[in-house]
């Protein structure tokens, strides 16, 4: 009787044991803890990026990085295929042909990237300052290759995008601010 | 006498401000909780040595020498004329829908038709890893009938991806992708993120784009110069 009593001694006191109930919590806590994931704005959730074999993890200390996303199909459509942005400022949609106000937007926003950024100068002698940027572009698998296409030629200035996207030309090298330093997303196959 | 000072002084402890704790804690991490994938990266750079960017005194009348992956939507032949790529891609898809296959060609070495509905199943490992491998193996077989000396890597022709505009990001990627496996069997130093040691490996880029205006004539125009290319 003794051993009973010390086991539901609290039930028949009428208080209710809270120990379970305490252990449990704990424990869904300490699971949230360690497997959840505070996402920033940066990395939106509808975008797929492509499966690859050699997709690695990079330390990559000392260099500042921006994200790029760009929108395969989405759901309900918006944002529309094809579109670019550049958090946190809002997307900028690209999907009508001939339409280059994503790029020229884009362009603005990484001159103001470059201008704050360290430099370094180019290891191939070209004269460049080269801003200690990786540009992240973050494209779904299912993007139109164009539009990766038309945001290396944005990145690396060769282009000007406030002119129909026509070469710049005459221009001293010294002058085009240039973002060479690219990590394409990607993931293992089998990690959804 | 309070509840709560009676408790303490019969030696029992007041649970109740510990639960309205521990519970907005759990809430807290449920809300803004997100279970993503975890993304990894593959690693570029940019020439700055080239085209528009190239200093004119170390111009060359020489064709450049290098390896050129094309893709393009599969089925599609060498012969025809540009008007006659714009109806067969017309009948291929309808504007803004997928091409959901893909012919890869390394030089003169055999096709691969690439299957991309399979790469896209996300919950499917086993069946991407495979549609993976055989992109790889028939990278890593081209490539190496084009290797030129025993130098450093980045010694080596560069590898410029080709692929038609209206192509999946998908396709181009993949392509990359294997190239870089490649070079990791043959590079002497393992890649470990730094950018700067990017400028010891081989060069692997995507040509920039062939035209400005998608229209379905210039997408022809665009795949006619693709297949047709040495």
């Amino acid at each position: 009787m003794a051993k009973n009593k010390k086991l539901y001694g609290t039930m028949f006191d009428g208080a209710l044991d809270l120990v379970p109930l305490i252990d449990v919590v704990f424990l869904i806590l300490l699971f949230f803890i360690l497997c959840g994931r505070l996402t920033v704005d940066q990395r939106t959730e509808q975008i797929t990026v492509p499966p690859t074999r050699t997709a690695a993890k990079f330390d990559t200390k000392g260099w500042d990085r921006i994200v790029l996303n760009v929108y395969g199909s989405t759901q309900n459509g918006k944002p529309p295929r094809n579109t670019i942005a550049l958090p946190p400022r809002p997307p900028w949609v690209t999907s009508a042909i001939d339409d280059y106000t994503g790029y020229k937007k884009l362009r603005e926003a990484l001159n103001t990237v470059h201008d704050k950024a360290e430099k370094y100068d180019d290891p191939k002698g070209t004269g460049m300052k080269l801003p200690k940027v990786i540009v992240e572009i973050r494209a779904d698998a299912e993007t139109e290759y164009r539009v990766v296409q038309e945001v290396q030629q944005v990145l690396s200035d060769t282009i000007d995008p406030a002119n129909n996207m026509l070469p710049r030309q005459g221009l001293d090298p010294k002058s085009l601010k240039s973002f060479v330093n690219l990590d394409f997303t990607t993931r293992k196959p089998g990690e959804k | 006498m309070s509840h709560g000072d009676a408790d303490a002084a019969e030696g029992k402890l007041d649970l109740v401000p510990l639960i309205d704790t521990v519970m907005l804690l759990l809430l807290f991490f449920i809300m803004t909780s997100k279970f993503t994938t975890e993304e990894k990266a593959i690693s570029s750079l940019l020439p700055t040595d080239k085209g528009q960017l190239s200093n004119p005194q170390t111009k060359t009348v020489e064709e450049p020498k290098q390896v050129n992956i094309r893709i393009f939507p599969a089925g599609m032949e060498k012969g025809y004329q540009p008007s006659e790529y714009r109806d067969q891609l017309a009948k291929m898809r309808q504007p803004g829908q997928n091409i959901d296959f893909a012919d890869f060609y390394i030089g003169a070495n055999p096709l691969l038709k690439v299957d991309g509905k399979t790469l896209s199943r996300s919950r499917d490992a086993k069946a991407v890893s495979q549609a993976l491998d055989e992109v790889h193996g028939f990278v890593m077989k081209s490539l190496e009938t084009y290797e030129s000396g025993t130098g450093e890597r980045k010694d080596q022709h560069p590898v410029i991806i080709h692929c038609f505009s209206g192509m999946s990001w998908r396709f181009a990627l993949i392509a990359y992708d294997a190239v870089r496996a490649y070079e990791a069997t043959k590079a002497t130093f393992k890649f470990s993120g730094n950018p700067d040691e990017l400028a010891r490996m081989r060069e692997v880029t995507f040509a920039p784009p062939r035209i400005r205006n998608y229209s379905a004539n210039e997408l022809g125009n665009e795949l006619f110069e693709i297949i047709h290319m040495k």
